[in-house]
């Protein structure tokens, strides 16, 4: 006979407390359930888009064809980061909620607050590891592309007798700048960015909203006007520009919506520019402190709510 | 419910607190030419709706791309009109980005321009005129461009050849790859700029070539093309003989181009 | 504390607010009710009377509009009330794409358990729930009755003293809600607490030491179920293979007997739907 109770009167109650390794548990199991539902086949097609956009429009020159490569592939990751973002968060909690599973979870020793993080912290492994894969196919695919582009023209040139050092310096300059440095894994450093605060706002519309429709339209609706935001607050800043009423309006939707647009160092990446340190930690820091606000918004509201 | 009116608190005084931060983490990273400047577009640009949505969705790099291939297009179809007016698009979506202005620059000035000059279907002085306006209309974006990125090698370089190939402004040519080279642009420019002011008319800038050429030439290494275009300033400025440089191979007396140069 | 009711409701009332506070709806009236160490408490009573959200007040899944309840003497509001039950909802779902051992796993890891020790209980579980054979596949693929014991098993990875369970056999098969009667029965021996909510009253009967039966919010009846069910001047008498001529002389003795004595009916008894069902179930498979 199997004993149930090893120890059945237990009188010792420690007080419950936040555990990483319950968050651990909680984000694993996360991760796991989206693997599973394949959620992430994505990371197929963005590979065949990587090498369809290496590949395909081989009419243009080197410049235009690195550029495009990099434009296409690191604009396809900041569309997949964010719509998993949104989706897989915006999905989660209200299913968790029809399957009773929630209850099974939280009449456990498990704070809501644990629970919260957990879900968050699952969605962002999914997205970060989906990032650092298609990062590496990336990379990869740059890479070939620009030795492969690299050689090829530097042999035309040289068959048209142009190959002056002045030339090949040229060329070799501007598809090095193209080409893959350090900066693109900074760019998908700040789309991971992005993508972690529009998921935020995801959980955290998703602990008040009825439905995941809700969930996700208006996740959407925030994630536009917050790349518009800075526009926005221009409207506030500069009284000139509109009426007490306009102004208004402008303060509640730029104080509502976090300002996206601050992450979207893509394309100056794509153009070449050096990411300097200062603007990692400018991005990083703001999107720690849009988290950790939002994060704690979405546990007041969830604490309180009625299952 | 005390703590459904604490969240909206928090998210109410956050709002605001955040504003100013905002702006200046924004003004920060616009220093550090890390982010775009707000889009503005013009009367009549049309984005469309796609290119709209994708530009407010923070996907101005992939938008423009897709105008910038849709211009390629055109080109196949030697339709300028559209492929000025797609380049328009790209390059208001991504002004900061050299390339656009130089492939849009390059497209009217030389691909569109050469296209009318060559074209036997139109009287020769509609000819002569397209080709002008097409490449002055390269110019021009070229030098719109400039505004963007003042302190742009490429782009200064591009407006130097520009003006030294198709409108054959020597001064403003040699003006242009001074610039360049004063950016950091590449080691020829600064040659460039000095041959440049060698065939323009402007005496200063025949001053300015001959103290570049020469300040070049005494370091050593003189190239035909240098000893030639120095030659050509030494007799613009009539410089004293002793002070000219010797040629640097004997001067043909005949006919034949191949015996050598002539003064 | 031996002493300690494992569960104690204290004027319990729960108002849920409809849209913009209109609406508004009492689901719980004033309820109070001790479940005590040890025994089963079955609380019945139809759709809508209130029992699930009293069991969700208990748990802390929902905050009282008015009174209090509390687990082993905690507040159900403190987490830490949790420690000491387990929970299996009405109709339960787990993530589906893990497998029954994984489900196991994860909710032993939320209580704290890792390791060794966690591995051997979850092998337990699996093994008193009879979910040995379909511990490796996932449970999007599990029955309602497997589903059914696999939350049986989770509410007592973490060895709770006391047992929530919501309607344990709904939608489950007669074999499969005897085996969950049974393993009641086996929690009981063993000294564990039971809450549980039916409107299967045969099945509640035979296991629950009380009853309380709610209705539209409040409790209308409560106590050992032996004393609400009994009838008190009636007696039953089962006889094996009596012969027609002892049962004319027992009719016979009645009547002689006189008085207020009746006999009421007498015939063959009949075996219940269900007993039949799974002596038929049970029959070996033909070849």
């Amino acid at each position: 006979m199997i004993d149930i109770t090893q120890n059945p009167v237990s009188t010792a109650t420690p007080k419950v407390r936040f555990s990483p390794r319950r968050v651990w548990t909680l984000a694993m199991a996360t991760v796991t359930q989206l693997i599973r539902m394949k959620i992430l086949a994505f990371l197929v097609l963005f590979c065949l888009l990587a090498a369809g956009a290496g590949f395909a429009f081989s009419v243009i020159n080197p410049e235009q064809q690195l550029n495009l490569l990099k434009s296409v592939t690191l604009g396809a990751l900041q569309i997949f980061s964010i719509v998993i973002g949104v989706v897989s968060t915006a999905l989660l909690l209200p299913k968790d909620l029809e399957d009773r599973t929630l209850y099974t979870i939280l009449s456990k020793p498990v704070p809501r607050f644990d629970y919260l993080l957990g879900k968050l912290l699952g969605v962002l492994l999914l997205i970060g590891g989906g990032l650092i894969v298609m990062d590496v196919v990336l990379s990869l695919v740059l890479w070939l592309r620009q030795t492969m582009l690299l050689d090829s023209y530097v042999a035309s040139l040289r068959l048209e007798n142009m190959d002056s050092p002045e030339a090949l310096a040229q060329v070799r300059e501007i598809v090095a700048k193209q080409g893959l440095t350090w900066n693109l894994h900074w760019a998908v450093w700040a789309i991971f960015l992005k993508a972690a605060v529009v998921t935020t706002v995801a959980l955290l519309l998703s602990s008040i909203a009825s439905s995941t429709l809700f969930t996700i339209v208006i996740t959407f609706c925030v994630t536009i006007i917050g790349h518009g935001e800075s526009l926005i607050r221009e409207f506030f800043f500069r009284p000139y520009l509109s009426s007490l009423a306009g102004r208004s309006a402008a303060f509640v939707l730029a104080a509502l919506c976090p300002d996206l647009a601050q992450f979207d160092i893509v394309d100056s990446v794509v153009n070449g520019e050096t990411v300097p340190w200062g603007a990692i930690y400018d991005m990083t820091g703001i999107a720690a402190l849009y988290m950790t606000v939002y994060l704690f918004v979405t546990h007041l509201l969830f604490v309180e709510k009625e299952l | 419910m005390r703590r459904k009116l604490l969240a909206i608190a928090v998210l109410a005084i956050f709002g605001a607190v955040k504003l100013p931060l905002e702006e200046r983490v924004t003004h920060d990273l616009r220093g550090r030419r890390m982010l775009a400047e707000p889009l503005r577009l013009g009367v009549g640009e049309d984005l469309g709706q796609a290119g709209l949505a994708a530009a407010l969705g923070g996907l101005r790099g992939l938008a423009a791309c897709m105008f910038q291939l849709r211009a390629h297009v055109e080109f196949t179809n030697v339709n300028w009109a559209k492929v000025d007016s797609l380049y328009k698009l790209v390059t208001r979506l991504q002004p900061r980005q050299a390339r656009y202005w130089d492939e849009a620059s390059w497209h009217m000035a030389y691909n569109a321009a050469s296209y009318y000059l060559y074209n036997q279907e139109l009287k020769p002085a509609l000819r002569g005129q397209l080709y002008h306006d097409h490449v002055m209309r390269g110019v021009a974006i070229l030098e719109e461009g400039l505004k963007f990125l003042p302190d742009n090698p490429r782009l200064w370089q591009k407006l130097g050849e520009t003006h030294w190939h198709r409108t054959k402004e020597f001064k403003k040519a040699g003006d242009a790859y001074w610039e360049s080279f004063q950016h950091g642009g590449l080691a020829f420019t600064e040659r460039f700029a000095g041959y440049a002011w060698a065939q323009s008319n402007d005496p200063e800038s025949w001053r300015k070539g001959y103290a570049l050429l020469k300040r070049l030439y005494d370091k050593g290494g003189p190239t035909p093309g240098l000893v030639e275009y120095l030659k050509l300033l030494e007799q613009n400025l009539k410089i004293p003989a002793a002070r000219r440089i010797p040629d640097l191979v004997p001067l043909r007396k005949g006919p034949d181009p191949q015996e050598g140069p002539v003064r | 504390m031996p002493d300690t009711p494992a569960v104690i409701v204290n004027h319990l009332t729960k108002v849920f607010k409809g849209p913009l506070g209109k609406g508004a709806f009492r689901a719980v009236h004033d309820l109070s009710l001790q479940v005590k160490s040890g025994e089963v408490y079955g609380l019945i009573g139809p759709n809508g009377s209130g029992k699930s959200t009293t069991m969700k007040a208990v748990l802390g899944l929902l905050k009282p509009t008015e009174g209090s309840t509390s687990i082993f003497g905690i507040p159900s509001t403190e987490v830490s009330s949790r420690h000491s039950v387990g929970f299996l909802p009405e109709n339960p779902y787990f993530y589906k794409h893990l497998t029954g051992r994984e489900t196991l796993h994860f909710y032993g890891s939320l209580c704290d358990m890792r390791g060794e020790k966690l591995k051997t209980r979850v092998n337990e579980m699996l093994a008193l729930t009879g979910l040995e054979d379909a511990a490796t596949r996932r449970v999007g693929g599990y029955s309602k009755g497997m589903l059914q014991r696999l939350g049986l098993a989770q509410a007592l990875i973490h060895e709770p003293r006391l047992l929530v369970l919501d309607e344990p056999t709904a939608g489950v098969d007669p074999a499969g809600s005897r085996i969950i009667r049974d393993l009641i029965i086996e929690f009981r021996t063993r000294g564990i607490t039971v809450l549980v909510t039916s409107h299967l009253l045969e099945q509640m009967q035979e296991v629950c030491d009380r009853v309380g039966i709610m209705a539209h919010g409040r409790m209308v009846r409560e106590g050992r179920l032996q004393d609400l069910i009994a009838v008190g001047n009636q007696t039953e008498m089962v006889l094996e293979n009596a012969s027609p001529e002892l049962q004319e002389k027992i009719k016979a003795l009645v009547q002689a007997e006189g008085g207020n004595t009746r006999l009421l009916r007498s015939g063959q008894p009949r075996t219940t739907l269900e007993r039949l069902f799974i002596e038929a179930a049970n029959e070996p498979k033909k070849p």
